[in-house]
């Protein structure tokens, strides 16, 4: 099922977070007031009602911290602690986060911003912020033990600093670090430009996600905290795919998409039907003479990458990680391969011990997507997703660039499914095969063997009869 | 079947040497029942089974008849016991002491035969020939003093052979309902051990499928093939455990030939709501325990006999009896007289015969309160295994069991997400039907330990040491 995008209105979806019991009042009176989200979907941009103005940006199923003007310094308050994260409907996963999501709410200042960000902890051990690819006065830069004594529970700290150059940066903590950022600590800092800058354009829309990798056994709800590489999980801004929103843009606009990545291996993220050009990293906007047109660009562990292109091809144009495990849910790494064997006679003796088995792998994996066996509580199918040609078979990070001439200018709803101009769609051939011409050749050997060959194995790939078997 | 045949040829010569006994005495005290009524009310009442004697072809035909009612379908608990009391040939041979002590008994309570004694001599003489001969009838006196004391004596152990009889009865049951539980449980295991065979075969001949077409290496289709080969050994050895002890069934209930193809159910019986509380077990064994009732039975008899060692100690023999006896010519005529012949205790003063009395009577003294001693302890650890066992049943069948369906079906959903492959639940499988095993055998060893406890209540029971078995220690 495709998850419904529900556009609620602006500051009326923040709901007021109940001070936690462990600050003081009389401490927090002096302190914004702390935000908290409840809902994992999509929020409208944030427009800008006081400090300078800028054009903000949309968080793929997330949202933007509101601020207050303080004696003309912008104040926001995160709050640390541990949430309960929606990864997919159905499937929810206890993470650890800020202001009631993971990842936290996206923060939007404007170059040259004095800015004072409280942070309190509520998280049942000590953390502290790092400002990733902000340049700051060293002790603001929030590397527990090296740059500043660690926010324990309970207490909160504030950091202060000029938001000095534009770009698009990220925020997560330094202290405890592997278990921290496993369990969601994160989020996105945009820094948007004073005046027109040179090397940054207007856009009409700008998306903004963090790649993440949970570790998540199926059946149950917390990250495994110590997985290094083998995630079952990939996740854009703690979502997967059909639980991700799709990025909903009219005809011809110009786009922008920030992907920052915290997980431990690097993505190619691929568009569909555009070249896109990268023209920023965390270190700043490319200048334009190293920009060269590309269909994937690969995000390093822990950088950013900002993608911009012309939306000019109207369709539901496909947006992945290109490592093809990513864009699976929770699977088993050890499941033998079973393409192209005979189960005949087996299956029937298996059900005798095993009631409920079927045959499943025998053709491919595919087999998983189109059967709708129960599965362990808690956890998302591992392909999924029906689009309007049937199953998408793909989960984890993917999700769908929407194209449409009649999206109206500053609406993020979903249009639906493209109707596809006649003639457009690829079809079925109906007409007679020719033998198909084999390459006769053996070629030369550019080695003498020094062993005879083995016996080959025999191939055994079983030809499309339909699912009469199942 | 020679056994058979020397155990029927023995009960008929005992037959006819009682027949014998009881022409000669004339006067004979032999019972109807011959002392198998109070075995027979044993029966009743702590078995609620019955037992016959076989003494003739009649009986024989009655026994054969209930026997095939019995085999005609799956045994019960209490047709197994019900059928080894009248079919087991050992127990047919123990009823038979009952008849050679009631002889004895009988024989006590007789008077010994009078003796005639004849002296004859002669003598060619002056005055023709000259004899001389003596004449006497004499009789035991002694014993008709003593016969009432011997007849009391011979009673008693007659009554402890009733006693000895009906406990061997009891072990027989008890035997029967011990060993029909483990051949039970052993054929149930042998059903489940066969299902992990197969299911091991599967996972076999998939590896060797997966091999052929090149999805598995030779190291990995191995090792489903080494759990096959494990799996073929298991349910062999499961095999040959049933075969022993369904044999060893067989033999209690004395079956043969086409007999010994009897069925028993499909499963053991489940186990009860709620143990029994007996918290006065121990006085209960006091006074219903057979063993404990003969060996003070027996203590008396022997105070009894050294009662009469002691008052007996002086005289062997005493007789008495009347004697004629002519001396001289034929025709002197005889003289008529008595003879009474006593045995001086010159040498022996019977002080020997004394001692072993009370040797034996202060060894059975103590034998009594040892018999005491350990029934009390017997019937406690019986309880104590009773009540453990039931607890390890239960606990398999409320804890251990739902939480292995549990991590089946969980596993069963985890290969449905593809999550797991199929090797994996088959592999879930096999630890499964492990458990399933071992509730089987916890059944069983709780049944056992009540049919122990039972025995225990009322005879010497034959406790087995607490052993792990194989499959539960596998199970872990």
């Amino acid at each position: 099922m495709q998850s419904r995008r529900h556009f609620l209105r602006g500051a009326g979806t923040l709901t007021a977070a109940v001070a936690a019991a462990t600050v003081s009042k009389v401490a927090m009176a002096a302190l914004p007031e702390p935000v908290s989200q409840a809902s994992p979907n999509t929020m409208p941009p944030l427009l800008p009602r006081t400090g300078r103005p800028y054009n903000p940006v949309v968080t793929l199923n997330g949202w933007t911290l509101p601020w207050r003007m303080n004696n003309g310094v912008k104040e926001f308050h995160l709050v640390a602690e541990p949430v309960e994260r929606e990864m997919a409907p159905g499937f929810k996963a206890h993470l650890w986060g800020y202001n009631g999501q993971s990842p936290g709410p996206t923060i939007e200042v404007v170059e040259g911003d004095r800015v004072r960000v409280f942070v309190t902890n509520r998280l049942p051990e000590h953390t502290s912020v790092h400002w990733h690819g902000q340049r700051l006065p060293n002790g603001m830069d929030g590397v527990s033990g090296l740059t500043q004594k660690s926010i324990q529970p309970g207490k909160t700290y504030v950091y202060e600093f000029v938001a000095r150059r534009p770009g698009t940066f990220m925020y997560h903590p330094h202290a405890d670090e592997m278990t921290q950022m496993a369990m969601g600590m994160m989020g996105f800092w945009v820094t948007h430009p004073k005046t027109r800058h040179p090397l940054i354009e207007e856009v009409d829309r700008d998306f903004c996600f963090l790649l993440n990798a949970y570790d998540i056994d199926p059946g149950s709800y917390t990250p495994k905290i110590m997985t290094m590489l083998d995630f079952n999980l990939w996740s854009w801004n703690s979502r997967i795919f059909p639980g991700i929103d799709t990025l909903n843009v009219r005809q011809n606009d110009k786009v922008r998409i920030r992907v920052g990545n915290l997980t431990m291996t690097n993505h190619p993220i691929h568009l569909h039907g555009h070249e896109f050009t990268v023209t920023g990293t965390d270190g700043g906007p490319t200048p334009t003479g190293s920009r060269w047109p590309e269909v994937t660009a690969d995000i390093g562990v822990g950088q950013m990458r900002q993608i911009e292109f012309l939306a000019d091809e109207e369709g539901d144009w496909a947006i992945h990680c290109h490592k093809s495990h990513h864009t699976m849910n929770a699977m088993g790494h050890e499941v033998p391969t079973m393409i192209g064997v005979d189960h005949r006679g087996i299956a029937k003796q298996i059900t005798q011990l095993v009631p409920d088995y079927m045959v499943m792998g025998e053709r491919g994996m595919a087999d998983m997507g189109e059967m709708e066996m129960p599965i362990p509580d808690n956890t998302a199918r591992m392909m999924t997703g029906q689009g309007p040609f049937g199953g998408v078979e793909m989960g984890g990070m993917f999700s769908v660039l929407k194209v449409r001439k009649n999206q109206k200018p500053g609406d993020y709803k979903d249009p639906g499914w493209f109707k596809h101009p006649q003639g457009t769609v690829a079809f079925e051939y109906n007409g007679a095969l020719a033998k198909p011409a084999r390459f006769q050749s053996k070629g030369g050997q550019t080695m003498p063997r020094a062993q005879p060959d083995s016996p080959p194995v025999e191939v055994k790939v079983r030809k499309p009869v339909g699912h009469a078997d199942h | 079947m020679s056994a058979v045949h020397s155990t029927l040829r023995s009960t008929r010569s005992l037959a006819i040497s009682g027949l014998a006994v009881v022409l000669l005495a004339g006067c004979a005290s032999f019972s109807q029942d011959g002392g198998f009524n109070s075995v027979a009310t044993t029966a009743r009442e702590r078995l609620k089974k019955e037992v016959m004697w076989s003494r003739s072809d009649a009986d024989q035909d009655t026994i054969a008849q209930r026997v095939a009612e019995l085999l005609s379908k799956p045994l019960s608990v209490d047709a197994a016991v019900q059928l080894a009391l009248l079919n087991n040939r050992g127990l047919q041979a123990a009823f038979a002491d009952l008849a050679i002590s009631e002889s004895d008994l009988v024989q006590a309570g007789r008077l010994p035969n009078p003796r005639f004694a004849m002296l004859r001599g002669s003598q060619s003489g002056p005055d023709g020939r000259e004899y001389s001969i003596e004449q006497a009838i004499t009789f035991n006196l002694f014993s008709l003093v003593t016969m009432p004391q011997v007849s009391a004596i011979e009673r008693r152990r007659f009554e402890q052979t009733q006693r000895m009889v009906s406990l061997e009865m009891l072990r027989l049951a008890s035997e029967t309902r011990k060993t029909y539980y483990t051949a039970l449980a052993a054929e149930q295991s042998v059903r489940y051990a066969l299902q992990v065979r197969r299911a091991a075969e599967a996972s076999a001949e998939l590896a060797r499928r997966m091999a052929q077409v090149g999805n598995f290496n030779k190291l990995q289709q191995a090792r489903e093939q080494g759990f096959y080969a494990d799996a073929a050994l298991g349910s062999a050895r499961a095999e040959q455990a049933s075969v022993a002890s369904r044999e060893q069934l067989t033999r209690l209930l004395g079956l043969w030939g086409q007999q010994a193809q009897f069925t028993l159910p499909e499963r053991l019986p489940d186990l009860p709501q709620a143990p029994n509380e007996l918290p006065n077990v121990e006085q209960m064994a006091m006074t219903q325990r057979l063993d404990v009732q003969a060996i003070r039975l027996q203590t008396e008899a022997l105070a009894n006999n050294l009662g009469l060692t002691k008052t007996t100690r002086f005289i062997n023999v005493l007789e008495f009896g009347p004697t004629r006896m002519l001396e001289g010519k034929a025709d002197a005529g005889y003289k008529k007289g008595y003879e009474v012949s006593f045995e001086l205790p010159l040498f022996d003063w019977g002080t020997a015969k004394v001692a072993k009395a009370e040797a034996l009577y202060m060894q059975s003294l103590n034998i009594a309160a040892q018999t005491a001693i350990n029934a009390r302890s017997e019937v406690r650890e019986a309880y104590q295994g009773y009540r453990s066992s039931y607890d390890i049943a239960r606990h398999y069948r409320d804890e251990i069991m739902p939480i292995k369906n549990r991590i089946s079906e969980e596993n069963q959903l985890r290969y449905n997400g593809m999550l797991i492959g199929v090797f994996d639940l088959l592999a879930d499988a096999r630890a499964q039907v492990a458990s399933v095993n071992s509730t089987i055998e916890a059944l069983r060893d709780f049944w056992i330990a009540e049919a122990d406890l039972e025995m225990a209540l009322i005879g010497k029971p034959k406790l087995n040491p607490p052993t792990r078995s194989m499959a539960a220690s596998n199970a872990d």
